[in-house]
């Protein structure tokens, strides 16, 4: 209860920060035009070395097993109605909220699950990204009224390490397993899917005294207002993919090796 | 004077062939990305309108044959030169409707470029998409053929599209085979005439 109250106080003096961060946001010099050249550096042939080169002598592996196809099609179709049926209607309602202040949310939620990033970093032993986290953490929740906003990101150029659980375990080489596509959810993995259980216990609102029903309104509103402010990622591979799955899967799989490898 | 003549010509020719192979693989991607962003940031065009005007305009920087290769993987290689040609024809169109779709998502922003790696005749431009909703790192893949640096893949946010165009076709070719796979796309983009015919 004390979360939302703050939530709402907090929002009313949303207008004043957001008009001073923006005002420095603008200032901020453009890198447009200038570009740094060099000739070779060593991630360059790694860049370069796709295997799926000119002319591939194999099958390449895929790049995340699925021997679940059927199920995770089952809740990709479950998924595909609850975007449709109740998300979509929902965060188009919950457009009506001015924009700055969804943004707002979403960085409340963002600030909240700073103990899953900057444990999982330390984890990994990137002792700067903790540092980063936890820097930004302090700002934020102070300057930044709470976590509304996030001037450690856009003044002192702090910007967010996406870190949990599944990538630490990748980190030290537990590979994906199997394709999950949780309900609600989403896409995921045997690995990513325990990670996210393991994260589950850092996250601070869990230890918040509540209602059940004040829990899980505010775990159902985090979903609905990320919809809100990107609604058409969704959509547009639904509409331009020849198999909205596969792309899903394909792109989930691709970006987590990313997460990994970074 | 007729030699004169042939040869002033031919230098001409020359000399602006090599002002065209002078465009650096970044220099490429900031003419092709202006000339888009110039036709988006029009005000005076409606979504319609723009998707006309930005159609074309990338298809010729694109190098069609070494994306459809990479795209099919192994596949290609069991691909008869019929199919090959009708496969290259026909994933053109599906990454220009693409592409073409995301326009009505654009509201404004910039692109800053900020690494270009240049090695024998490929190259690797990474930039940023920066607009007041979101930041998105764009990285293009290029390729030199005849002096001319053309796209052959587009990693967004380290999600390569041919990537994933790659793992999506090659499991419908291996279900369905090229015809299957081919039938789908048709099908496809049948649907998104259509839809675009409405606008």
């Amino acid at each position: 209860m004390r979360i939302a109250l703050l939530l709402i106080i907090s929002l009313i003096f949303w207008a004043l920060p957001q008009q001073l961060f923006a005002a420095d946001k603008s200032s901020r010099p453009s890198s447009g035009g200038t570009v740094v050249k060099d000739d070779f550096d060593a991630a360059f042939d790694d860049d370069f070395a796709d295997e799926f080169g000119e002319n591939p002598s194999a099958e390449d592996a895929p790049l995340i097993s699925d021997p679940l196809e059927g199920w995770n099609r089952g809740m990709f179709w479950v998924n595909d109605k609850l975007y449709f049926y109740a998300l979509k209607p929902v965060a188009k309602g919950f457009r009506l909220v001015p924009r700055p202040a969804r943004k707002s949310i979403s960085n409340f939620f963002s600030n909240l699950a700073t103990p899953v990033r900057a444990a999982n970093a330390l984890l990994q032993m990137k002792f700067r990204d903790t540092g980063t986290e936890l820097g930004r953490f302090l700002v934020n929740s102070t300057i930044g009224w709470g976590g509304l906003f996030d001037p450690a990101g856009y003044s002192l150029g702090w910007k967010k390490k996406s870190e949990d659980f599944g990538q630490t375990l990748g980190h030290y080489g537990v590979k994906s397993g199997w394709y999950l596509f949780l309900p609600l959810l989403g896409p995921s993995s045997i690995r990513d899917g325990v990670g996210m259980v393991a994260d589950q216990f850092l996250d601070p609102t869990r230890y918040v005294k509540m209602k059940e029903w004040e829990y899980y309104s505010l775990k159902i509103l985090e979903p609905i207002n990320r919809l809100s402010l990107d609604p058409d990622t969704y959509e547009g591979v639904k509409r331009d993919a020849l198999d909205p799955y596969l792309f899903i899967r394909a792109a989930y799989a691709q970006h987590r090796l990313a997460n990994i490898d970074k | 004077m007729k030699r004169l003549f042939v040869l002033f010509t031919l230098l001409l020719f020359m000399s602006s062939s090599v002002l065209w192979a002078s465009v650096g693989p970044s220099q490429k991607i900031e003419q092709i990305v202006n000339s888009v962003l110039k036709v988006l940031n029009r005000a005076d065009l409606d979504y319609a309108a723009k998707r006309k005007e930005v159609s074309g305009l990338v298809q010729s920087h694109i190098n069609i044959h070494s994306l459809s290769q990479r795209t099919l993987g192994i596949h290609w290689k069991k691909a008869t030169p019929e199919q090959r040609e009708r496969f290259s024809q026909l994933f053109v169109q599906i990454l220009e409707m693409t592409y073409l779709n995301r326009i009505e998502d654009y509201s404004g922003g910039r692109v800053d470029y900020l690494n270009e790696r240049v090695k024998d005749d490929k190259a690797i431009i990474d930039t940023q998409f920066v607009s007041d909703k979101l930041e998105i790192p764009v990285q293009y893949k290029m390729i030199q053929e005849q002096g001319d640096w053309q796209i052959y893949d587009v990693v967004i946010e380290n999600v390569s599209l041919v990537r994933n165009y790659r793992s999506s076709y090659g499991q419908i070719v291996s279900d369905e085979g090229f015809e299957g796979l081919f039938a789908r796309i048709e099908t496809k983009l049948a649907e998104q005439a259509a839809a675009t015919e409405k606008l």
